[in-house]
């Protein structure tokens, strides 16, 4: 694990005195696709949102690509590399589908600030070749025309992970992408996700224990703020302390279930 | 991308200059003088500016008098002080503009982390603050009676010294005045206007409009795409400054004077109202809203009193009623109807899915409402 992509050491969150994270010692290599698991309030969203940038660490660091990055803001880090996708969907309701990827495209291909008051995107060809591969990449290519707005809910939630993938990063952050969905439509959307994971290094927050055990390469196990276990599927499904703390106890046969 | 390559550019441009060109005659027809015509088209400058920021940036600046009136002042100063014997009219408007350029960066740096009301009192606080400046530092600005008299500025172009208080050569066009009503001032204001107009156009279709419409429809994810959503509308906040500093710097200059209401909270009040009567994240809206606003006051308050009640009748009756201002219900309206005309209409298309899927009626329902927002957001 010494060529971690992204690498966090004793990083903390607290609000006053409640640790919301603490001591976490992370790492995910290049290619790799990490579940961050835990129970509700475990701290998982915290801790995304220190990875992204949108919260500031209170403690400790975040190397990214053997970068000190924990004070560089969440815009810098995404030209940086590290994407985002919203636990709710974030988008731009008056836009479409295409559009919302455009701008995403922009973003990574003008930088964080371009005083450019006369000349138009659409003269960058190379803005709508990256926002139709990632619509293509989360099988939007039906709805590419659509206000975003007017998507069905696994829609939106695909459109929030397209933007992310346009801002062309190198690990993308999902927080429960699969959230809210029908059991027919998380299947295709984690299946969508295990494709992404080979081309990038994607982490994913996510309640749907199927489809963790299923597409994941490693799980780290966050309880009460701290790291609670980190493994492979099978080795996360074995941990006494995981089955105790995170599942109250229940045999494996039931989390299967 | 099913439209053409062209965005009626050209027709835009070709109206609009013919809009302005034949402004002060038609305006004339409806007992609107020339020297009106000439102030409402160096306000709407101001107004175009400040729709940037209300309109396309969705900040509500309640200060915009500080680069309006500053923009003035310190026109009027540099021709006091610094060019009594040759005053420059470029140089003048130009260090105006440029004054209230830096104002708006100073201002702007602080002010554009806020949002809502508190962008608003922000910008407020400070206008305020330099009116009271500007009140107070009578050795300097005239204190309350303003600047009374400055030099004439006057144009230099090549060898020529151009006075703008020259008339056009006479001639008759019966209802529509007379050519000679027409100065040079307004030939100014009106090339001025024409070029801010189109590159106004030109800023809300460019990366810059694209990336700060984003902006302001969701910051949060723009940020989080890799845009600094506080550059883009602090760019915005100094741009919309420029603007209306040029504008104060032209007014100053033509009216020969200068007062301390040109800094003054009712100054910021007008733009509010101008843009808002007009239409706001329209490009000809502030111009529309600014001339018949000017031009009902010019008529009215000669004979009524109550002036300011009426106006401001009128902005409780545009909110309410056109929420859009009038040219933006005017566009509405139009792209409503024209996007009936191309689509079949919803009965048509009710029988066709009808037809294609027995059973499932409530399909086509949308498609004549889906019309205009699509086209708007094309």
């Amino acid at each position: 694990m010494t060529s971690a992509l992204l690498e966090t050491s004793k990083l903390g969150k607290f609000f006053g005195r409640f640790a919301a994270n603490e001591d976490i010692d992370f790492s995910v290599a290049p290619g790799e696709l990490r579940a961050v698991i835990g129970p509700n309030g475990a701290g998982k969203t915290t801790f995304f949102n220190m990875l992204s940038g949108t919260t500031d660490a209170t403690r400790g660091s975040i190397v990214f690509k053997g970068a000190d990055i924990t004070r560089v803001s969440g815009t810098q880090r995404v030209h940086l590399g590290i994407a985002k996708a919203f636990q709710t969907a974030n988008l731009y309701p008056e836009q479409t589908v295409l559009q919302n990827c455009r701008l995403a495209a922009l973003a990574h291909e003008q930088g964080t600030f371009a005083l450019e008051v006369v000349r138009r995107s659409r003269r960058l060809l190379v803005i709508d070749e990256i926002a139709e591969r990632a619509i293509e990449q989360l099988d939007l290519g039906n709805v590419a025309d659509v206000r975003s707005g007017d998507l069905a809910h696994g829609d939106k939630k695909r459109l929030d992970i397209a933007i992310a993938l346009a801002t062309q990063p190198e690990i993308l952050l999902l927080d429960e992408p699969v959230a809210g969905m029908s059991r027919d439509d998380a299947r295709k959307t984690g299946a969508l996700v295990r494709k992404l994971a080979d081309t990038i290094t994607v982490l994913i927050i996510e309640h749907d224990m199927d489809m963790i055990m299923g597409i994941s390469d490693s799980i780290t196990v966050l309880e009460s703020g701290r790291v609670l276990a980190t493994g492979t599927p099978a080795e996360i499904r074995a941990n006494q302390q995981v089955q105790n703390a995170y599942l109250g106890g229940h045999s494996e046969a039931e989390l299967e279930a | 991308m099913t439209r053409a390559r062209g965005d009626g550019g050209v027709r835009f441009a070709i109206l609009s200059a013919a809009g302005i060109v034949l402004f002060p005659f038609l305006f004339h027809a409806i007992n609107g003088y020339a020297g009106l015509a000439t102030q409402i088209l160096m306000v709407s400058i101001a107004s175009i500016g400040f729709n940037l920021l209300l309109g396309y940036t969705g900040l509500l600046s309640y200060g915009h008098a500080m680069f309006y009136g500053g923009g003035g002042y310190v026109a009027a100063l540099l021709l006091i002080h610094f060019m009594p014997d040759h005053p420059n009219l470029w140089l003048a408007v130009f260090g105006g503009t440029l004054a209230a350029t830096a104002l708006a960066l100073v201002v702007g740096a602080l002010a554009v982390r806020l949002y809502g009301i508190y962008f608003a009192l922000l910008t407020l606080a400070f206008a305020q603050m330099i009116f009271f400046v500007v009140e107070q530092a009578e050795g300097i600005t005239g204190g309350d009676d303003g600047i009374q008299s400055f030099p004439n500025a006057l144009l230099p172009i090549g060898p020529y010294n151009i006075d703008l208080g020259t008339a056009l050569p006479a001639f008759d066009l019966g209802p529509f005045g007379n050519l000679s009503d027409i100065k040079l001032w307004y030939v100014l204001t009106a090339v001025i206007l024409y070029v801010v107009l189109i590159g106004m156009r030109a800023l809300t279709r460019s990366q810059f409009g694209e990336v700060l419409t984003a902006i302001r429809e969701n910051e949060e994810r723009s940020s989080l795409i890799g845009f600094n959503a506080s550059a883009y509308r602090l760019a915005a906040f100094a741009i919309s400054g420029a603007l209306t500093g040029l504008s104060g710097a032209l007014r100053a200059l033509y009216d020969g004077t200068i007062s301390v209401e040109s800094v003054g909270i009712d100054r910021s009040g007008s733009f509010v109202i101008y843009t808002i009567i007009g239409g706001v994240q329209t490009l000809l809206g502030p111009i529309a809203g600014t001339g018949i606003i000017m031009y009902l006051e010019s008529v009215l308050s000669a004979h009524l009193g109550y002036w300011r009640l009426i106006e401001g009748l009128i902005f409780v009756a545009v909110i309410v009623f056109l929420p859009n201002g009038i040219v933006g219900t005017i566009r509405r309206n139009y792209l409503a109807r024209v996007a009936k005309e191309r689509a079949p209409s919803s009965r048509a298309l009710l029988a066709e899915s009808l037809r294609a899927r027995p059973g499932g009626p409530t399909q086509s329902a949308g498609g004549a409402e889906a019309g205009p927002e699509r086209l708007k957001n094309d």
